[in-house]
């Protein structure tokens, strides 16, 4: 792949000199290539093969301390774009809270983030990959197979800025999504399972057997009556709640525009005795590591939660200067066609773990949720319907039960954590292990 | 290199550009211009699909060969039987959206001055800040296949959105109002953006004095927001013959039955000009409206041509559509309760003591259950056949077949709202809309 990073180096370079000579006082120009092959399967079978190749540029232009922003994947098209962040960033007042794009500097390469049996793989592969999904899913009796994908993805990208900050990095992911059914009619229960990994080490067929199993156990549901009690909110339950009700009071611009119930609490106790919260950007084989974060600053570890005590915000490196204080690293972008914003790398959740459901008398395990991204980002408050949920009854699992909603407070939850089991996962860039809060509650 | 056998293949150029503005808090936050173009090639080969992008337009021919070496690839591993595509007459392209006033020729200095003013009407008191977004985009299709279609049309789309935070005590809530359509400018002169700003802003303050509410079994009226999402989310998703054909939906079997009360009917109608509008879809088939529930009745699914033959008599294929260059899936556009007899005032006096739900954060659907979950933006206790005390974070959950033999009634004042809708890992602009319906007994969840 060395020769396509000199093609997007190229294409970068071009932009930001054409940028600079458009009259823009500092340019940063991210540059993408990217080729993926996803297979996607219906039922028990394969229903489709595709392959896509990607390759474009995304140019801020800072014109007395106003940013504009244009993207373009056609090469006849990056003195336009150029020319077109410069005038957009003249259309904007100049900001005296802007101090800067980052400065160059030396950065430390993050093992893990790289495969070359990905970035390398060929399509029988992926397909052969693909099936082993499909035979995990049907390999139980009664459970078969709905829909699923599989994906895999290499990509090169470069960051330039007028600054001299010049980051080439290859990062390679790989990722399979399987959804099983069991049971019929009123009796019907599905449950989906996904792993992804930036490297070539997850098991297909254990994604399809999990999933088939899943299902399997969710048939013969029972109701529930309303109450407040224990929850065992299993990782990927917890790690969505969290997405949609957390991250944003966490994000420094929120803070700094009046959006965060978090504002002013750095140094106070926001969560219960134990937990804590880590954002790494240098986690080997992180989902979301590399030596950079997406406008260069160096990517770092940051201790958000130290015993339930809260230690910093996320900032990129605009908001960190209108707090006097260092870029935490956070700023990312999902690809070349948007620009940055702050946004969390890989966290974790810690918590001293111990064998939870063996511990609760009474309660109520949930696998995951739906409805998660319709929670109040600012207050915290969630709704949720419960999926892949069962009763707990003096230490064990019991009956699953067919419909619940999960509603509460995300500040309020993060106080009420009382235990963790020993199931860390890895999903995507959270990592959490199942965790118990006392006192949420539940609706039949 | 042999030329593969195809059963079928067809060619998607696109090219498109984009222009946005973000204010926040009365500041330009962001300006941003977007060109971008390319080229997907899909190939049916012996029932297996195969799919080659490419954002830089390669040659299509050898791309259209890739293609077809995929589908073999994964034919060979999986064998799927061979698969046929319902026919379908040659599309026209007729009745597009007449652009009345070119985004493009406006001068951005007139397009932050407006957003600016819709920042300060929404900044009404106790509003801490708020956000204002615009966006304007034209797109370039042209679509060809190997049964001698070729068409090619363009679309501009508009929309601007408004999001009000008031803040009082500590405590936070957010009003949003929104317009995006198929049509340039003169988006501004079909709204009243400043009123809408204003009316987002009086939403989050009012919240602020909302109570959350007990949770629980009860009648509940939705409004035609609401009533929208819900004919989207539970039931337009199970209807997706996708959904069925993976066994995957709570409709499968149920052409022919009374799935809802006789006071529903639903349409799905991607030739209306709303925000889900397309003059033919993504694999090239004439749009036009297909009618899902009739008084009841369940009539017809969504389809692709492989579903629609997959399934026949069930509905016309026209629905596949894709985000940028992904594959076509089954997807709604602008999607209905069509009006029925009676009005707001009747289903208060109706329930006497319920609660009224009004406007959608979003929610989620599970089609092979047919459970589903979404939230209220706000709402109402009805106490007596009166709207009393105002309430807020309140969800709705439960089974999409309950919920329909409930609703009770529907009234004559159907509205559309337009969104995005995500599958699949794509986003598709759509609409949907509803009149005020009553459910008689629902699941309300509030931690009050």
């Amino acid at each position: 792949m060395s020769s396509d990073i000199n093609i997007i180096y190229d294409m970068a370079k071009k932009a930001q000199k054409a940028a600079e000579r458009s009259g823009a006082d500092e340019v940063e120009v991210f540059g993408l290539m990217a080729s993926s092959v996803n297979v996607d399967i219906q039922l028990d079978r394969i229903d489709l093969a595709k392959e896509s190749f990607s390759k474009g540029i995304g140019v801020k232009a800072v014109v007395n301390g106003a940013v504009g922003f244009s993207s373009t994947n056609d090469p006849a098209r990056i003195i336009d774009a150029a020319k077109a962040a410069t005038s957009s960033a003249r259309v904007r007042h100049s900001d005296p809270d802007w101090t800067g794009l980052p400065q160059a500097c030396e950065y430390r390469a993050v093992k893990g983030i790289h495969d070359p049996r990905i970035a390398n793989i060929d399509v029988e592969t992926c397909i052969d990959l693909t099936m082993k999904m499909i035979d995990g899913a049907v390999s139980l009796d009664g459970a078969r197979p709905t829909s699923g994908k599989f994906t895999c993805v290499g990509s090169d990208y470069v960051i330039l800025n007028s600054n001299g900050v010049e980051v080439r990095e290859a990062s390679t992911r790989i990722d399979g999504f399987i959804e099983c059914r069991a049971g019929d009619g009123d009796e019907m229960s599905t449950a989906y399972e996904f792993d992804i990994s930036r490297n070539f080490d997850i098991d297909f067929f254990n994604i399809g057997s999990e999933a088939a199993r899943q299902a399997l156990e969710g048939v013969g549901g029972v109701g529930v009556d309303t109450c407040k009690t224990d929850v065992l909110l299993k990782p990927g339950a917890i790690a969505d709640i969290l997405e949609s009700t957390f991250f944003n009071s966490l994000n420094s611009e929120n803070i700094q525009k009046g959006r965060s119930a978090l504002a002013g609490k750095l140094g106070e106790k926001i969560g219960a005795n134990g937990l804590d919260i880590v954002d790494d950007g240098l986690l080997e084989g992180g989902i979301g590591s590399a030596r950079s974060d997406d406008e260069g600053t160096p990517s770092r570890t940051n201790r958000i939660l130290e015993n339930g005590v809260l230690g910093t915000y996320l900032y990129d490196k605009y908001t960190a200067g209108k707090d006097g204080v260092e870029s935490t690293g956070s700023a990312v972008r999902s690809n070349y066609a948007q620009t940055t914003y702050i946004d969390v790398r890989n966290l974790k959740i810690e918590y001293p773990a111990s064998d939870i459901i063996a511990e609760t008398q009474k309660g109520v395990l949930v696998g995951s949720v739906i409805g998660a991204h319709t929670a109040n980002p600012i207050s915290g408050d969630f709704s949720v319907e419960a999926r892949n949920s069962f009763l707990i009854e003096n230490g064990d699992i019991g009956s699953p039960i067919k419909s619940m909603m999960v509603t509460g407070n995300v500040f309020e939850l993060l106080h009420n954590i009382c235990g963790a089991g020993r199931d860390t996962r890895v999903l995507g860039n959270i990592i959490t292990p199942t965790v118990k809060v006392s006192g949420l509650k539940i609706l039949g | 290199m042999n030329t593969p056998q195809f059963d079928f293949y067809d060619i998607r150029v696109l090219k498109s550009s984009g222009f946005s503005i973000f204010i926040d808090n009365g500041e330009i936050e962001q300006i941003s211009n977007n060109y971008t173009s390319g080229t997907a090639c899909r190939a049916l080969v012996n029932g297996s699909w195969g799919i080659v992008s490419s954002d830089n337009t390669r040659d299509p021919e050898s791309m259209l060969f890739s293609a077809a070496k995929l589908s073999g690839q994964a034919h060979r591993r999986s064998p799927r039987p061979g698969i046929d595509l319902a026919p379908v007459e040659s599309p026209s392209i007729h009745d597009l959206p007449v652009v009345e006033k070119d985004p493009a020729d406006i001068p951005i200095e007139e397009k932050v001055e407006l957003l600016l003013d819709i920042h300060k009407r929404a900044k009404v008191q106790d509003v801490s800040s708020s956000t204002v977004m615009y966006s304007e985009s034209v797109t370039d299709v042209e679509y060809s296949n190997s049964e001698g279609v070729e068409i090619s049309y363009s679309l501009v789309r508009t929309g601007f959105a408004v999001t009000a935070v008031a803040s009082r005590n500590g405590v936070f809530q957010m009003g949003r109002e929104s317009k995006f359509d198929v049509c340039g400018y003169e988006l501004f002169d079909r709204y009243d953006a400043l009123e809408l700003a204003e009316t987002a802003g009086n939403t989050a303050r009012d919240l602020l004095s909302a109570r959350v509410p007990k949770g629980g079994r009860m009648p509940v009226i939705l409004d035609q927001e609401l009533a929208g999402v819900f004919i989207h989310e539970a039931v337009g998703h199970a209807a997706e013959a996708d959904h069925v054909a993976e066994g995957n939906s709570i409709l499968a079997g149920k052409i022919g039955s009374q799935i809802a009360s006789s006071c529903i009917t639903v349409i799905d109608d991607p030739s209306m000009h709303g925000y889900g509008y397309y003059p033919v879809d993504d694999e090239g088939v004439e749009s036009r409206p297909t009618t899902l529930i009739e008084e009841g009745v369940l009539k017809s699914y969504l389809h692709s041509r492989e579903t629609a033959a997959l399934f026949p008599d069930t509905g016309r294929p026209g629905n596949a559509r894709s985000q940028g260059l992904s594959r076509p899936i089954i997807r709604m556009s602008n999607t209905y309760i069509e009006n029925g007899d009676s009005s707001f005032e009747e289903m208060l006096s109706e329930i006497k003591d319920g609660v009224y739900l009004i406007g959608s954060r979003g929610g989620q659907v599970n089609p092979g259950e047919g459970v589903f979950q979404f939230n209220a933006e706000r709402g109402f206790l009805v106490e007596n056949g009166e709207l009393t005390t105002p309430i807020r974070d309140v969800s709705l959950s439960g089974h999409t077949l309950d919920i329909l033999n409930h609703v009770q009634m529907a009234a004559r004042d159907m509205k559309m709202t337009s969104g995005r809708c995500g599958k699949g890992g794509q986003l598709a602009p759509v609409c949907d809309g509803s009149p005020h319906i009553l459910v008689s007994e629902a699941m309300v969840g509030g931690s009050g």
